[in-house]
């Protein structure tokens, strides 16, 4: 399966700051009157940086870990 | 949960049916949805639980307000045990659900009394934390003798073998896991990256070499 995993937005620790929509490279994120959203879900590349930017750790990028296809019987 | 499922998790596997079924008629079961804030640091205890499916993350402010993930926890960990131990029953770390998850609630009056009446269910708890202190410990011996580096190396390969917690990690998290910050964190991921030893793959870590990262896990600091 080759899910394509978004940034998760918990808009109860949202302040709207608005730092995750402008730091976005690729301006993936729109604000709203709730709060931050993804203005097109293909644009984001999961580049992470939004979560870095978040003051309150209300957006989340998290990774997970895998063996590569040769580890994996 | 039904008692079948109940009695294969760890912690109840090793009760005598008479403690495992007092638990099971004063413990109530309660559903928490990801992101819910189960136990609040430095609030009053109000009761532990236990994991019976999901995962919870254990995390303590530090005193510059920066948070530090203690532990993870899954199906049969007890959790906020700590808490009702000490004297001042004041919950010692917060606990947080990171996906939807169900946990036996125990009040704190009904931990006091299965405490004093059931040794078997005691000696669980000791043996539940003496397994963290080990842990605890051992975390503690890695900060001091290996490099940050190698800390990472053994982490991603820690968490490659072991599927149930592979997921969900943020790389601020990952960072406090192995005594470090978040932009180290993602400055050695690339670096990794660029020595082929992983692949990133949008949320995917993908580890493409076990031995290359071995030996980058056995690196001391000296
Ligand atoms: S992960 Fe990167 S590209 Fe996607 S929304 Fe966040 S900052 Fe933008
Ligand atoms: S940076 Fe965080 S708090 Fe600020 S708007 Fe974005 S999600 Fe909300």
């Amino acid at each position: 399966m080759n899910f394509e995993a978004q940034p998760i937005i918990n808009l109860d620790r949202c302040t709207k700051c608005g730092l995750c929509v402008s730091g976005c490279p690729e301006n993936a994120l729109e604000m709203t009157d709730q709060g931050p959203k993804l203005r097109q879900p293909s644009i984001c590349t999961y580049c992470t940086d939004c979560e870095a930017l978040c003051p309150t750790g209300a957006i989340r990028t998290p990774l997970t870990v895998t063996w590569g296809s040769n580890y994996l019987s | 949960m039904d008692s079948q499922s109940l009695i294969s998790l760890e912690f109840f596997a090793t009760l005598n049916p008479g403690t495992f079924n007092a638990l099971a008629g004063r413990a109530f079961q309660r559903e928490i949805h990801t992101g819910y804030n189960l136990v609040i640091e430095g609030m009053s205890a109000e009761a532990c639980y236990f994991v019976l499916s999901g995962q919870l993350r254990v995390s303590r402010m530090n005193r510059d307000g920066r948070i530090q993930i203690l532990a993870r926890l899954g199906a049969g960990e007890p959790v906020n045990v700590i808490s009702l131990l000490k004297e001042d029953r004041i919950n010692h770390a917060s606990v947080e659900s990171l996906t939807d998850s169900t946990v036996l609630v125990l009040l704190a009056n009904d931990f006091d009394d299965f405490l004093s009446q059931y040794p078997d269910f005691s000696t669980a708890l000791l043996r539940n934390l003496a397994k963290r202190m080990a842990k605890t410990t051992s975390l503690a011996a890695n900060l001091s003798l290996y490099t940050v580096r190698s800390r990472l190396a053994q982490f991603l390969i820690d968490l490659a073998e072991r599927p149930q917690y592979a997921g969900g990690w943020t790389q601020d998290e990952i960072a406090a896991h192995i005594g470090t910050v978040r932009d180290v964190v993602g400055r050695l991921l690339r670096e990794f990256e660029s020595q082929g030893l992983i692949e990133r793959d949008r949320q995917r870590i993908i580890l493409l070499d076990y031995e290359a990262l071995m030996s980058e896990a056995q690196n001391y600091d000296v």
